[in-house]
């Protein structure tokens, strides 16, 4: 990308927002590091609440579609996140849903395992750490003498960004690669090579294994299944053929398969590859094959070894599954 | 894709089908639904003037997609894709729902039944708008056939096959041909000798010009397709001769059940406690002796060996009642004064000519016992020196109720027939699955009794289960049949709705190389793909499901296609949350 500040081309003007998110989206635009001048060169940052200070009435005053590109990262939990989410995407041209909780629901999208009541209960009145006697818990608007005080209504469900707005691109990753942030968005400032509206983009449509140096035979028979800490790794078998869950096979590339480089197995983070409807159903699908046993109490006590697997399966992927949440 | 036109046909089957749900209701009510050209019912559609129907409507309004929601698909799927065939729509884009077996004949409530009726026509209406054409595949056959195993039911279907000019290989473990049968004496129920039976078969499978007998030979793999086989045979243990074959016949046989480990019959520990195979052996020699050369006056034969018990197999070995009833006649010939006692927990006296031959037994001055295979197993113990016996059998008599000793100097045990430890090999090598008894697998227990669900491979004899000589002999010449039929044909059909691998999508994780229960899948590490050998495939969909990677498709059995049958199934009564 030309850094040339004289280029007489405009600038795009550009938003980075979050909704129920951790805050690494937004550092993982950070972590472009001198590229990220490349980008300013190329943007108006004109909406980023980490770093910048601008009120939500600002961008609710901005004529509509005059945001080229936002960035949105966190799924959708609350009336805040809906808000911006329909705010923002009213001002934008080209909406992206930025990593794993925008796309699919992320870690956040785990609570869709409990209700807002039981987290309600655990987080007001259960928790090792709360003395609530009188059992207060959060309420939308409440009246003091100075007015009416309120806070965002916390729903009962995780939302994907999808499921409450149209989106244009996905970018998976918890967080996404900064380097495919850049392909994005040099592809989306020139405008060259700009998949059909709804693409996964910044990824690859193969799945992890296909990048992964470890060594991978069809012997995948597994006796026990292990949480990665119950067992010494070789550094160099299929993590699958070791009895530890991987994600790898059922999670698309482009991450550079960093977790196992570094020794720890694929979490998911990247999502389903192209066509998969379920990513959890589908790794579950294969893991029920790798079962060494046939007498099903055995082929029980295997399964019982698999510590959490909603949790597992579904850790960045429950609101936007074919599951959805628990049925309560 | 071309916009979907689709007729629904919906069948009475007289009344099996109309009397529980209201035809009229399903069709005006899927009628209504988008891409639904015409919604129909009517009295018999598998009848001509159904399929008539239906071939007049393709023509008639430009269908493209039909479904008929009637009985079974496993009755008439092929009916009525042989209707669209002839109308020239490729027999694919059709679509059956059962309202009968799944619907009008297990439910008494019509109002229910209905609703679900349409539940079932809209699951089969989603889907079919997602098939895509598919197009028959055949291969050609090589006309020779492996057989594997050279006992009676392997030796038979080896001259069946011979004797129409087709080749033969006849592979045998042992160093000889004849398995169990050649080491039998006499033969049940008409005491004809086995050997002089075996004998000439045996001479004429060995001097046959189109049969080459292969013993001490063993195979590892069996690569290939129906048509198309090939092996590398081992001979004593070191490779051999390549063969090339378009079936295969397993008559790999089972063995006789080891007694020692029931602890109460003292086999191995009394030397005058035999196993029925080795009384066999003995009968062979002409004579019934101890082991210290003496006549016995009292000896017992013990029924359901390892059998019809939960601890050793639960299965009945078939055969077992009907040697121990001849077993009598043959010890009553040699030794016309001694005690025999039949000690039978049932006795089961099913096929032609053995209730008679019970009956004929019965006349031979024999003493019944029976006990309980449920409550307590009869007990062999040491007589003590004063008895005059060699061993004393402890057990509870059921039929008196009474707890009674029988004295004893030799015990005959009618052990089980037990799968070989070694059959899982042969088992990989030619792709057939077994049951939890560790025998073979037919394709279908009723109608399909000697082919498997491989292609090209075939069992006969005890390897499927017990049976005696005929019922082996019977299945030896129906494979046979079948293999001829096939060679005659010159070709047969393959798998249409096999699976595929999308090489952009496969990662190489190797999930779906071992789920194969085919061995149709193999890992090409050059293209760092997996490849499914579409021939080898019967579309059983395992690879399709394990596949993470989504990089196998299942033809007609697609995730978007089931996707929208389940889709269609939840969208009309289905109120859940």
């Amino acid at each position: 990308m030309p850094s040339d500040t004289s280029n007489p081309k405009p600038k795009i003007k550009l938003a980075i927002y979050w909704g129920a998110a951790c805050g690494g989206c937004c550092v993982s635009v950070l972590d472009t590091h001198e590229k990220l001048l490349d980008i300013v060169a190329n943007a108006d940052l004109v909406f980023w609440p980490i770093a910048m200070d601008i009120k939500y009435k600002d961008v609710e005053a901005m004529p509509d579609q005059s945001i080229d590109l936002t960035l949105f990262n966190g799924a959708v939990r609350n009336s805040e996140n809906k808000h911006m989410a329909e705010v923002l995407r009213k001002k934008s041209k080209i909406m992206v849903a930025y990593g794993a909780c925008a796309y699919m629901g992320g870690i956040p999208g785990l609570a869709n395992l409990y209700s807002k009541d039981l987290i309600f209960k655990r987080a007001y009145e259960e928790s090792e750490s709360t003395m609530n006697p009188d059992k207060v818990r959060p309420v939308v608007q409440f009246e003091v003498k100075e007015g009416t005080l309120s806070i965002p209504e916390f729903f009962n469900d995780v939302y994907t960004l999808n499921q409450i707005v149209d989106i244009d691109y996905f970018i998976p990753g918890c967080p996404p690669q900064s380097e495919r942030l850049i392909e994005v968005f040099t592809a989306i400032v020139t405008g060259i090579g700009l998949p059909p509206k709804g693409s996964v983009v910044g990824a690859l449509e193969k799945t992890n294994c296909d990048g992964c140096l470890r060594k991978k035979t069809d012997n995948k028979l597994i006796k026990r299944f292990y949480r990665p800490w119950e067992i010494q790794d070789d550094k160099e078998t299929c993590f699958l053929e070791q009895g530890v869950i991987c994600m790898g096979p059922a999670t698309r590339g482009g991450c550079g398969v960093r977790c196992v480089v570094g020794n720890s197995p694929c979490r998911g983070c990247y999502g389903p590859p192209p066509g998969s409807p379920d990513p959890g159903a589908k790794m579950m699908s294969a893991i029920g094959t790798m079962i060494d046993a046939n007498k099903p109490e055995e082929i029980d006590e295997i399964i019982e070894t698999i510590v959490d697997p909603a949790g597992l399966f579904y850790r960045f992927s429950l609101p936007g599954s074919i599951l959805g949440r628990k049925l309560l | 894709m071309e916009e979907p036109r689709i007729g629904v046909y919906i069948c009475w089957c007289g009344t099996n089908i109309a009397k529980m749900v209201d035809v009229e209701a399903v069709s005006a009510e899927v009628g209504k639904l988008p891409h639904v050209v015409l919604a129909k019912n009517y009295k018999y559609m598998c009848s001509d003037p159904g399929q008539e129907l239906i071939v007049k409507d393709i023509h008639g309004h430009q269908l493209n997609r039909v479904v008929v929601a009637a009985c079974s698909p496993r009755i008439h799927e092929l009916t009525f894709r042989k209707a669209v065939e002839k109308a020239g729509i490729n027999p694919y884009l059709f679509e059956m729902a059962n309202i009968r077996e799944q619907d009008s004949w297990v439910h008494t409530d019509r109002t229910e039944a209905t609703s679900k009726a349409i539940d079932l026509v809209v699951a089969a209406i989603r889907r079919v708008q997602f098939h895509e054409p598919l197009q028959k595949r055949s291969v050609n056959v090589d006309p020779a056939t492996l057989i594997i195993g050279g006992g009676i039911s392997g030796m038979v279907a080896a001259l069946e096959i011979a004797n129409a000019g087709k080749k033969v290989y006849l592979i045998e473990k042992t160093g000889r041909l004849g398995g169990h049968v050649i080491k039998f004496d006499l033969t049940f129920p008409h005491l004809s000798s086995a050997r002089q039976m075996i004998r000439p078969i045996l001479q004429r499978v060995e001097n046959h010009p189109n049969i080459d007998v292969f013993l001490n030979t063993e195979i590892r793999d069996v690569t290939g397709y129906i048509g198309n086989f090939k092996t590398t045979i081992r001979i004593n243990e070191t490779e051999s001769t390549e063969l090339r074959f378009g079936n295969i016949i397993a008559a790999v046989g089972l063995k006789p059940f080891d007694p020692s480990k029931i602890e109460e019959y003292g086999y191995g520990k009394f030397p005058d406690v035999i196993t029925s195979m080795e009384f066999e052996e003995m009968l062979g020699t002409g004579q019934v002796l101890t082991k210290y050369g003496k006549e016995p006056r009292n000896i017992a034969i013990i029924h359901c060996v390892g059998s019809r018990n939960k601890k050793y197999h639960e299965y009945c070995s078939r055969t077992c009642c009907m040697v121990a009833l001849k077993f009598v006649h043959q010890i009553r010939a040699s030794l016309p004064s001694a005690n025999i006692f039949e000690i039978y927990a049932d006795m089961r006296a099913y096929g032609k000519g053995h209730e008679e031959f019970y009956a004929l037994t019965t006349h031979k001055q024999i003493i019944f016992l029976m006990y309980d295979q449920q409550e307590r197993l009869p007990v062999i113990s040491q007589a003590d020196r004063n008895d005059n016996c060699n061993m004393v059998i402890r057990m509870n008599e059921k039929l008196s109720g009474e707890s009674i000793e029988v004295p004893v100097d030799m015990v005959i045990l009618m052990v089980n027939m037990e799968a070989h430890e070694n059959v899982k090999e042969v088992v990989h090598a030619i792709g057939v699955s077994l049951c939890g008894n560790q025998f073979f697998i037919e394709k279908h227990p009723k109608l399909d009794p000697v082919a498997t669900t491989t292609g090209g491979v075939y069992i006969v004899g005890t390897c499927q289960g017990p049976k005696d000589i005929p019922d082996s002999v019977s299945q030896a010449r129906a494979a046979a049949a079948r293999i001829l039929a096939t060679i005659a044909t010159g070709s047969v059909a393959v798998e249409v709705t096999t699976a595929s691998t999308n090489e952009k999508l496969c990662c190489g994780c190797q999930t779906c190389v071992k789920v194969c229960p085919y061995s149709a899948i193999s890992y090409n590490e050059e293209k760092r793909s997996s490849e499914v050998n579409e021939v080898l495939c019967k579309g059983c969909g395992t690879c399709g499901s394990a596949c993470p990677a989504g990089a196998i498709t299942s033809k007609h059995f697609t995730d978007r296609q089931i996707l929208a049958e389940i889709e269609g199934i939840m969208s009309m009564s289905f109120k859940g949350v």
